[in-house]
């Protein structure tokens, strides 16, 4: 009881001279939209993490004003330390080669105006904390500021690799962080992310990165609708796995190309360029299902169309390759932030990841398929169908995606234009000419293996009926 | 020639036909790289904002700013210029499902989300009866300004729109009633306690110093405490003392006025310190110390009439500010020009009300990535967002609508 009384004394000492000194407590809404910028660089014994985020995402800080609710800067430093405590140290730590670092202390803290562009290299962010404070005249109010602050994180032995995992959601309704890591040869490799994006490597080695990104391969298939799609209307018209071999061959190729190329920076940075992309992958699902139909409503045998009837498949498989590994390239490209020094393996291992995927659909689509079939009376109904409903999907999401580009005229000619054009027809025809080659190499194996295996019995026996 | 052997040939054909089409062509635009002069380049996008919740339509939009987050910033006039087939929702009784005038301060952020919006009448200030330019300066303050018959005073708010600062009053500049019974306001730009129809306010972060293009009624350029309101210094062309008298029309033959026209819209400081000032009416940049001494002056498309063609400025990204980005709303254009020559060097833009096209493009601004906003007034009533694209060849002096390419 009397340890209650006390503290309640303090406690009304404590806000009866914050309330005599002209205090005020921060308690704002929670902003919409906050930005923190951060730098990360290890030194000898310490890592060190200089941080700057908008004092308006600061709130219930009990904050020291003057006159008409400026902060009174002279007596600034305990609310900023208080802040950059609750706010910033016990919501972020730093790992070195898996080990957490522990704590960080805060080494340097200043309020600085939202338009100090000293955050945008590392050299004038420290010398930013290392400077001067703002003139104590000077009239601000507490959400006008922004919080610097110089956080270290001891260390020992030789420098490993960095990871960060800083979770500052609280800071408001969306949080962007934007990070740049100082590596020890005094290179800058930026990253940016939103919200929580749990531990991140800095500086990854091979196989971290080529795991991570083959996660995100699988992730972004199966967790595409179109791209799904697109496969079950591949998968229900297989019925060989020559054919599968082929078309999926051939579209992997194409998607492989344009993935590339993309990474590296060679895909049309056109605003009209993501919508023609997206609703050409509709195109290609609308196409697919309209041919199963056709296919199936002229097959000869009532359990599908064969081999020859889809045997120009690859073809379409490889254009439309072209087009998917474009919207392949839309989901990594926030990704490739991440691959460190890894971008080609961090290139593959997405690839890898997005193939086994595919097959994993299209092999689990097209077993599924031949159960399902099996049970009806009218598998070729039951294909057209199914296709049906799948082309009803494609155009609805055609028509969606198509308001969207049809907004873009289509663009003047230009010679910068026709000479992107050609390099990117080029790919095309490199990317057909890879496939049409794989087919004819399988194509040949076939015809050997039919040439040396007796398969007709009614032949060999003919020809001994001769001797 | 077997099939396998066509099919193979026309592929390698095809292939190495592009490969030397595409040799070909690098080598022209190359040349064509080579030959013109560099110039910022952009595209619109159509896409930017998004649409406003709440039945809500934009009036007359007549001021944009982009604040420290790249939040883009505008001011319009809402309800008061809207037609009442425009804004149903708000007649009594309300005439369609459709639509109401918005707040008159817009915030949105770079994917063109609205985040915030407040704005007009409240106790303690005279908000401005026609609203004019908008400008968030280097401590996140919003100043306001006005061009209506009485509006004298400029404000100061933050950004959530608490009312920070009110220099001048309203109705300062109210005369005598003429033989009509109607009010005049005669301009007085030696006041200094009011404005006379304030245009934009530029903040100088170093002096903490507010430059006030005065304005709609005033023929001056004032410099303030930013802080305080305190006047401390005014001049009008070339450094002379403004004076108020009539100058008659515009005649782009007649030798270079000596005096501001009506209105002075826009005084921007540079990062090495001259500021630019728009006169207008008589089409025409003064660029000047930030103490009053003239620099220089250049006509832009001086033959332009009525409103004139220098509407508002805002400078390039890089850190030298190469670029003078000019709203010529007589002629439906922004015009990039060549800051230390002044020199035009192409423009972009062309009358109409689809993406890329305008109707009186008032006001520029222009974000930390570089990209260009644009607001239009009467009844453009709308901002766009025009991406930078880099420096690029100059395709030719009147590049007309950029759309995507």
């Amino acid at each position: 009881m009397a340890l209650v009384s006390v503290s309640t004394r303090v406690l009304a000492a404590v806000a009866a001279v914050l309330f005599v000194l002209g205090g005020t407590t921060a308690a704002h809404d929670v902003p919409d939209d906050i930005t923190v910028q951060a730098f990360l660089r290890a030194d000898a014994g310490r890592v060190s993490l200089l941080v700057r985020v908008p004092l308006a995402a600061m709130r219930d800080v009990d904050v020291p004003t003057r006159g008409s609710g400026w902060v009174d800067l002279a007596r600034i430093d305990p609310a900023l330390r208080h802040a950059a405590t609750v706010w910033l140290i016990q919501n972020i730590d730093i790992f070195e080669d898996g080990r957490s670092l522990g704590p960080g202390e805060l080494s340097a803290v200043r309020l600085s105006l939202p338009s100090d562009r000293a955050f945008e290299r590392l050299e004038a962010a420290s010398a930013q904390l290392a400077g001067p404070p703002l003139d104590a005249r000077l009239q601000l109010l507490w959400e006008q500021g922004a919080l610097d602050a110089r956080i270290d994180y001891p260390r020992q032995g030789p420098p490993g690799r960095l990871a960060i995992d800083a979770d500052l959601r609280r800071l408001g309704q969306r949080v962007t962080t934007v990070l740049r890591l100082i590596t020890a040869d005094g290179a800058v490799r930026a990253y940016q992310w939103h919200g929580d994006a749990g531990v991140v490597e800095l500086d990854p080695r091979w196989h971290q990165a080529a795991l991570s990104f083959l996660r995100a391969g699988v992730g972004h298939v199966l967790s595409g609708p179109d791209h799904l799609l697109f496969l079950l209307c591949i998968a229900i018209s297989l019925r060989r796995i020559r054919t599968l071999v082929v078309i999926v061959t051939s579209f992997t190729l194409a998607h492989a190309c344009t993935l590339v190329a993309s990474a590296y920076g060679q895909a049309p940075s056109a605003l009209w360029f993501p919508p023609l992309v997206e609703t050409l992958i509709a195109v290609s699902i609308v196409w697919m299902a309209l041919e199963n139909i056709v296919e199936y409503a002229g097959a000869a045998s009532a359990d599908g169309p064969g081999t020859r009837a889809l045997g120009r498949r690859w073809v379409v498989a490889t254009g439309f390759g072209l087009v998917h590994g474009f919207g392949f390239s839309f989901a990594l490209s926030e990704r490739l932030q991440f691959a460190g020094s890894h971008l080609l393996t961090s290139l593959v291992a997405f690839n890898a990841g997005v193939e086994i995927a595919q097959l994993a659909v299209i092999v689990a689509a097209a077993a599924a398929v031949t159960l399902a079939f099996r049970r009806l009376s009218s598998p070729r109904v039951a294909a057209i169908v199914v296709s049906a409903i799948a082309a009803h999907t494609g155009w609805d999401w055609f028509l969606e995606r198509g308001a969207v580009l049809w907004q873009f005229p289509w663009p003047a000619p230009s010679l910068p234009a026709i000479e992107t054009t050609a390099v990117w027809l080029a790919i095309a025809v490199l990317s057909a000419a890879v496939a049409w080659g794989v087919r004819r190499l399988i194509d040949r194996r076939a015809s050997a293996r039919r040439l040396t295996t007796p398969r007709y019995s009614h032949q060999v026996r003919a020809t001994e009926t001769v001797r | 020639m077997n099939r396998n052997t066509i099919t193979a040939v026309a592929f390698l054909v095809m292939f190495v036909g592009l490969g030397a089409a595409y040799l070909y062509l690098s080598r022209d635009v190359a040349a064509a790289a080579r030959s013109a002069p560099l110039a910022p380049a952009f595209e619109v996008d159509p896409l930017w904002p998004k649409p406003l919740p709440n039945h809500w339509v934009l009036g007359s939009t007549i001021g944009v700013s982009v604040d420290e987050s790249d939040h883009v910033w505008i001011i319009h006039r809402s309800s008061a210029t809207l037609n009442n087939n425009e804004k149903g929702l708000e007649l009594e009784p309300p005439t369609g499902e459709c639509c109401a005038g918005a707040p008159p301060v817009l915030e949105f952020d770079q994917a063109g989300n609205l985040l915030n919006h407040w704005g007009g009448p409240g106790e303690g200030f005279e908000w401005p009866s026609s609203n004019h330019g908008i400008t968030v300066d280097y401590k996140g303050n919003v100043w306001i300004g006005g061009n209506g018959n009485g509006d004298a005073q400029l404000l100061k708010f933050t950004k959530s729109g608490k009312f920070l600062l009110q220099v001048g009053r309203a109705n300062a500049r109210q005369g005598p009633a003429n033989a009509e019974g109607v009010s005049t306001f005669p301009g007085n730009s030696n006041d200094t306690a009011s404005f006379g129809r304030v245009a934009k306010i530029f903040v100088d972060p170093r002096e903490n110093e507010a430059y006030i293009s005065d304005g709609y009624l005033n023929k001056r350029v004032v410099v303030l405490d930013a802080d305080s309101g305190a006047f401390k210094r005014y001049w009008g062309a070339y450094g002379n003392k403004p004076d108020d008298a009539n100058l008659g029309p515009y005649d782009p033959d007649a030798p270079p006025a000596p005096q501001f026209r009506n209105p002075v819209h826009c005084a921007e400081l540079s990062v090495d310190r001259l500021l630019y000032v728009c006169d207008r009416v008589n089409n025409r940049i003064q660029v000047f110390t930030p103490d009053g001494k003239f620099v220089k002056e250049a006509f832009i498309a001086k033959r332009s009439l009525g409103e004139g063609a220098v509407w508002d400025i805002a400078f390039s990204k890089d850190a030298a500010q190469s670029h003078i980005y000019l709203a010529d709303g007589r002629n439906m254009k922004v015009r990039i020009l060549r800051r230390d020559t002044l020199e035009e060097l192409t423009n972009f833009g062309d009358g109409g009300r689809q993406p890329g096209q305008f109707y009186a493009p008032h006001s520029v601004a222009v974000d930390s990535r570089g990209n260009l906003y644009t607001t239009e007034t009467y009844e453009g009533k709308r901002v766009q967002k025009f991406i930078y694209k880099g420096l690029r060849p100059v395709p030719s002096k009147d590049q007309g609508v950029i759309w995507p390419r």
